[in-house]
């Protein structure tokens, strides 16, 4: 996939509908806990936008923090989550 | 009617004495002499045939789960989308310069606690060991001699003061234990907070518990054949034999570096293996040695690599600096002293040499290669493991430098202790090679012998005039930067001329 080649990249994880890691790159330990805090986030996120307008939905999700940037593309049945690091 | 009467004394003798002595009988025996005798046996003929696997063929790589249904077509809408946004990012100057402060920032050194055991300091006791249990609560502090002449039995204490009780007192210790003669070095496990093991001056390693309420000594070496002849300067806790067990390492300027597993049941600490330095087995650096008297190299520091869990340096008297490893072979050469388990020799590798006793060593928490080092030459110098001479040096100051420690939030900065009880702070992302903060503790000019970072970023500086102090660093020498792994990773690798 040519996002991980993308310049910055850090990791890439494809998440299911349930939470669960199907596709990553990164090591086991953090795979995990990126998966599980990610998707409970975005199912915040996305409800938060659908509260202030019902007709309204979630698209992209970005938490840029000190030393990277997490940007997590949601959809019906998956989650994908990419971290870079922007200032490479 | 009744008259006095003298009657003669009547006396028996005693028997049950004379009953009591047996025959006694000399009678000895003696073996045999032992038949021995001597054959020789060769062998005639020679064969000599080898095998080898048959290469296997590749088994293919199964795959372990077919994609599940609409993942491609998934990954193929969001594919754009996300790297738009990925370049965007990369080109982006929206966040340059744009800081969010969470919490207050301390933006001046301060001294929390200003701890001492007066019975302590009227005696003159200098604190020569400071160490932060596992949680980062209890500070521990060991009061010892570093100016003695002769052997001395001068009764010392270990004290122990809880920072997170609100009835800190600073002048009374939670805990004092008492020790028959000074102590040089404490250290606490790294992951039970009650354990503390110690070093004395007479050469016995002693592990104590704190939460034991009767007698806290848990286990000790005792004076016997094993245990070091010199004073122990450093003493470390190394992953033990099995996982989760650690055991005791102890180093003193005899030359002699012991590791020892601690058996509770039986209070005692038993010898695993040893290591003796001698300077014929030393490795010479490029640099050429002048050589000192004696033939065994005093200890004087000792650090643990946080990476490689079989090399250790080792810090001497005369200045040297040596790379050394737990799984070294090599038997010591020296005379056996009836000790229970053969001592080794484990210097690998020689560093370039220093002016004077290396007091200090330390190993980057953020980096496999790099350590600092410091001595009584008053330089701290930083070395890469793959080369002998340093990377960089800076003047510390004009005096002896006791201690130094890596920052362990901060890869770039370090602190040291001077002889003039100045706490010098460097942080080498600045430019400069002058301090960037320099804590002055108002000990009057006496050294500060010792510190140690706190797991929660507290420094604690032991001096000599039996005081401890824990200071709280600013905000910018505790909040790490985003680039300094970077910078750290460019120092380990320059060359030296």
């Amino acid at each position: 996939m040519s996002i991980q080649t993308h310049k910055g990249v850090i990791g890439t994880i494809v998440v299911n509908a349930e939470g669960i890691p199907i596709r990553t790159t990164l090591d086991n330990s953090t795979t995990v806990q990126y998966a599980g805090l990610l998707h409970q986030l975005t199912m915040k996120a996305r409800s938060t936008v659908r509260d202030i307008d019902p007709q309204n939905d979630l698209t992209f999700l970005r938490i840029r923090s000190k030393k990277h940037e997490i940007m997590v593309a949601p959809d019906k049945e998956y989650l994908l989550i990419v971290i870079q690091n922007p200032s490479e | 009617m009744f008259m006095d009467e003298s009657l003669e004394v009547v006396g028996v003798r005693s028997s049950w004495r004379k009953s009591q002595q047996r025959d006694q009988h000399s009678k000895s025996c003696q073996t045999k002499p032992v038949h021995s005798a001597e054959a020789e046996s060769q062998v005639r003929c020679v064969e000599d045939s080898s095998t080898q696997t048959d290469p296997q063929e590749q088994i293919s790589q199964l795959q372990l789960s077919a994609d599940p249904p609409g993942l491609v077509e998934f990954l193929r809408r969001v594919e754009g989308v996300v790297i738009r946004e990925l370049v965007k990012n990369a080109k982006s100057h929206a966040f340059d310069g744009f800081e969010v402060n969470w919490v207050d920032q301390q933006q001046a050194v301060t001294c929390l606690h200003c701890l001492g055991h007066p019975d302590a300091q009227q005696r003159g006791l200098q604190v020569t060991g400071v160490s932060w249990n596992c949680t980062g609560s209890v500070i521990a502090c060991a009061y010892g001699r570093v100016d003695h002449g002769d052997w001395s039995t001068e009764k010392s204490c270990v004290c122990t003061w809880n920072l997170d009780r609100s009835k800190l007192n600073p002048k009374q210790p939670d805990m004092v234990i008492d020790t028959a003669t000074p102590v040089m070095c404490v250290s606490f496990h790294p992951l039970r907070p009650s354990l503390i093991a110690g070093g004395l001056y007479s050469g016995e390693v002693i592990v104590w518990d704190t939460s034991s309420t009767q007698d806290p000594v848990l286990a000790q070496t005792g004076i016997s054949q094993d245990t070091h002849r010199e004073p122990v300067y450093e003493v470390k806790w190394v992953p033990g034999a099995r996982r989760g067990d650690l055991a005791v390492l102890s180093a003193c300027s005899g030359g002699r570096i012991l590791l020892w597993s601690v058996e509770a049941a039986e209070g005692r600490l038993s010898l695993t293996s040893g290591y003796a330095l001698v300077r014929q087995q030393v490795p010479q650096s490029s640099s050429s040695n002048k050589s000192r008297g004696g033939t065994n190299i005093g200890v004087t520091s000792l650090t643990l690599s946080p990476w490689d869990l079989d090399s250790f340096l080792v810090g001497s008297e005369g200045g040297l600096v040596l790379k050394c490893a737990f799984s070294s072979q090599t038997v010591a050469a020296v005379p056996p002293n009836g000790e229970s388990v053969a001592l080794r020799a484990p210097a690998q590798f020689s560093f370039s040499a220093r002016a004077g006793p290396v007091h200090s060593l330390h190993f980057s928490p953020f980096h496999r290669n790099l350590f600092v080092s410091v001595g009584t030459d008053g330089l701290a110098q930083i070395h890469s493991m793959l080369q002998p001479r340093a990377l960089l040096t800076m003047r510390v100051s004009d005096s002896y430098v006791f201690g130094v420690r890596w920052s362990p939030v901060r890869p770039l900065v370090f602190a040291a202790v001077t002889g003039q009880g100045l706490v010098q702070v460097f942080d080498l992302g600045r430019r400069s090679l002058r301090p960037a903060a320099t804590i002055d503790q108002n000990t009057g000019g006496q050294p500060a012998y010792c510190l140690e970072f706190s797991p929660r970023q507290l420094l604690a500086v032991g001096n000599a005039d039996g005081t401890v102090n824990i200071w709280q660093l600013s905000a910018e020498l505790t909040v790490q930067s985003s680039r300094e792994s970077v910078v750290l990773e460019q120092l380990a690798n320059e060359v030296a001329e």
